[in-house]
């Protein structure tokens, strides 16, 4: 019996109803406007999540292009019709695999199930995480417009009129985006803070909903600082090309919000797939941790080293900032709370059940393979600040973001098979589900490890690493782990397509260990 | 000798909208606080390079000051109409929210004239550029303010003045302090040290 079980079985009446509702030519109108009209924090969580997994399919087969361009099969100016547009795509793969991709996904994960988790009947101010989702999603639409009409975050060769009024655009779609994302993490936090069952204390919360309050306190004090990069930028673009902050490099508008896809501001996408990992252990297993408050602990100071609005170096000196003590100790402490959080989901796992098929379980394999990338990504991250190895401006940057993307995904995977009711889908298919994780844990191994070891072999590449002598096998290397990454996604989105119905009772997988 | 139990008391959770606002707050002042921190770091980066920020004379405290009075009693009035609100007193209430969107639409009118008295160009260098970005970011959040006031003005008009209405107009308060805290910073920051 847990705290939450009342909660779940109210919510088991909802997805009951609707197969026979599907039949009735008026219900299925309702279904049509239901996107438009829902009130339910489920249902607007299963959008998000359908949505940012096509998008996710979108931006890794751009991905494989990217990294097609590296090798010496095509030339990168040769991929896109010239390198302004190889400079457009290269950004736009980044910022769609964090803003439009990786957050919306677990973001959506947690508006369908934190609600049932604290015991609340619904997300608060679900109107407004519905507008959430349709600004995000016009947003995305903006950007991937504006880009593909020559806007973008700068260009390589200078900005060009026609260029200026496109890139505006982008600016426009990114604000949204923001906006939207941190409209529905205040929706979310607002149901774990306010509407959670009377006697839980906020250190009883499961470590999901615990996690997403941390990261929407985090998002909130780091996504507006890129907010007010767009502000300044968007005035910067009218005074064109008299001001650009003194600045002598062309791309300066990526240059101005580059920080949100480094570390640390990078693992703010991170901090819920600890969550997602813990309780995804529990369920596989059937155990629960005897140190609970620890686990909150490690998420809140995983939380804590995410925060990164202040680690921005374009207004001052690059060196001043980023060989400052506080930088380094952020990226080495970053690796205590992931090890910390790998050794609570061990002694779950000792603790529990450990027969073969759920050692082997879809959530099981999936939690260890998200720890094993973000531990990784965090490992480079801490080599990446030590100054000596010189890995600042090099490919290792790369390396910390693939490895913070492919846990986000399989993440993802892992809480579509965990939490399959509460997103009024079917359980994702174990097969479909292990060969997501094994495809994205392979990918993103790839990507982090030739990333990280390139990086020891240019000392000062171009902004896209383009020239990086004697690396060609790693070249040859980061593609596979690019076509690894988007066939994971296209499983992914395979499986859930193929679960788009609503769930029977007897194909629930979470089994109440929520 | 029969007891009887009393139930528990409910724990009290601070109110959905309350909390709702309060993040959404703590976001726009983050907006906000980093367009300021970029302000005082290129100043300071132009003053070390030995220029000029603001040309002399160009910038005035006296506007700035008035501004800052106007919006100190606005506060005043939003508490005003907090406090009518939970002693369900509708004429004070609606007098209150009136005289706090009178106060917001006289900062904007002393804003304007501020823009016409410096007459920058928006392009005519980085002082000029941050000065326009961080000003009009203010007027932004202020009109979003007035936007939550006008709101509450309407839904009391339309039905009861009373409890119901009380965590409307103290969520409006809560954002409408925290817009009065960012012009302080602007005031200080801008037209003080200059």
């Amino acid at each position: 019996m847990t705290l939450t079980e009342p909660a779940i079985a109210d919510s088991e009446a909802a997805p009951a109803a609707a197969p026979e509702s599907s039949v009735e030519p008026s219900a299925t109108s309702s279904m049509l406007a239901q996107p438009f009209v829902t009130s339910e924090g489920a249902a607007v969580g299963r959008l998000f999540v359908v949505v940012s997994l096509l998008l996710a399919l979108g931006t890794s087969v751009i991905g494989v292009l990217l990294s097609l361009g590296r090798t010496e099969a095509v030339a990168p100016a040769d991929m896109f019709a010239g390198l302004n547009a190889y400079f457009r795509m290269w950004t736009l793969y980044r910022v769609s695999f964090m803003l439009l991709v990786v957050m919306p996904l677990l973001l959506g994960v947690a508006m369908a199930v934190v609600p049932s988790q604290v015991g609340a009947g619904n997300l608060a101010f679900p109107r407004a995480a519905l507008a959430s989702f349709w600004s995000w999603l016009i947003g995305a639409l903006i950007i991937v417009v504006s880009v593909f009409a020559g806007g973008g975050w700068g260009a390589i060769d200078g900005v060009t009129g026609n260029e200026n009024d496109a890139m505006a655009l982008t600016l426009l779609g990114t604000g949204m985006v923001i906006v939207a994302l941190l409209l529905g993490a205040v929706s979310v936090a607002t149901t774990v803070i306010s509407l959670r069952q009377t006697g839980m204390s906020l250190l009883d919360v499961p470590p999901l909903a615990w996690s997403m309050l941390v990261a929407a306190a985090v998002w909130l004090f780091t996504l507006p600082v890129a907010i007010a990069n767009i502000v300044l930028i968007y005035a910067d673009l009218r005074g064109r090309p008299a001001i650009a902050f003194g600045r002598a490099e062309s791309p300066d508008i990526w240059l101005q919000l580059d920080w949100l896809v480094e570390q640390p501001a990078v693992y703010i996408m991170a901090v819920p797939v600890l969550g997602i990992a813990v309780e995804a252990v529990g369920a596989a297993v059937e155990a629960r941790s005897s140190r609970p408050e620890a686990i909150t602990v490690i998420v809140g100071l995983f939380g804590l080293l995410a925060v990164g609005g202040w680690s921005q170096d374009y207004f001052t000196a690059p060196q001043d900032l980023r060989d400052g003590l506080v930088y380094v100790a952020f990226g080495l402490a970053a690796v205590l709370p992931l090890v910390a959080l790998a050794g609570g989901a061990a002694e779950l796992v000792l603790r529990g059940s450990k027969t073969p098929d759920r050692l082997l379980d879809t959530r099981m394999l999936g939690a260890g393979a998200a720890l094993k990338l973000l531990g990784a990504a965090a490992l480079v991250g801490a080599f990446r600040v030590i100054e000596p190895l010189d890995l600042l401006e090099t490919t290792a940057t790369w390396a910390v973001f693939h490895g913070v993307v492919a846990a986000g995904l399989i993440a993802g995977v892992v809480a579509l098979r965990n939490w399959s009711h509460e997103l009024l889908i079917r359980p994702l298919s174990q097969v479909v589900g292990r060969g997501a994780v094994a495809l994205l844990l392979g990918g993103g191994g790839l990507l982090v490890l030739s990333d990280f070891i390139s990086g020891f072999l240019v000392d000062d590449p171009d902004l896209m690493a383009l020239a990086l002598d004697g690396s060609a096998v790693l070249n040859v290397v980061a593609f596979a782990g690019s076509v690894l990454v988007a066939a994971g996604a296209a499983a992914a989105v395979v499986g859930t397509v193929s679960a788009l119905r609503p769930p029977a009772e007897a194909e629930r997988v979470g089994g109440g260990l929520t | 000798m029969r007891t009887t139990a009393l139930p528990a008391a409910e724990a009290t959770r601070p109110r959905t909208v309350i909390v709702g606002v309060l993040l959404a707050t703590g976001a726009v002042f983050m907006v906000f606080a980093s367009l300021v921190a970029v302000y005082v770091q290129q100043r300071q980066a132009a003053r070390a390079a030995g220029l000029e920020w603001f040309p002399e004379g160009t910038v005035e405290l006296g506007p700035a000051g008035m501004m800052m009075m106007t919006l100190m009693l606005s506060m005043v009035t939003v508490q005003w109409a907090v406090q009518a609100a939970r002693t369900e007193d509708r004429p004070h209430g609606l007098i209150a929210l009136g005289v706090t969107l009178l106060f917001g639409a006289a900062v904007i009118n002393q804003f304007w004239f501020v823009y016409q008295d410096t007459a920058f160009a928006i392009d005519g260098g980085r002082a000029e550029l941050l000065f326009y970005a961080v000003t009009g970011s203010f007027i932004a959040m202020l009109i979003g303010g007035m936007a939550m006031v006008a709101v509450t003005t309407i839904r009391s008009l339309m039905g009861p003045f009373g409890r119901e209405l009380a965590h409307g107009v103290q969520a409006a308060a809560v954002y409408w302090h925290m817009c009065v805290l960012c012009y302080f910073l602007v005031w200080y920051v801008v037209f003080i040290t200059k």
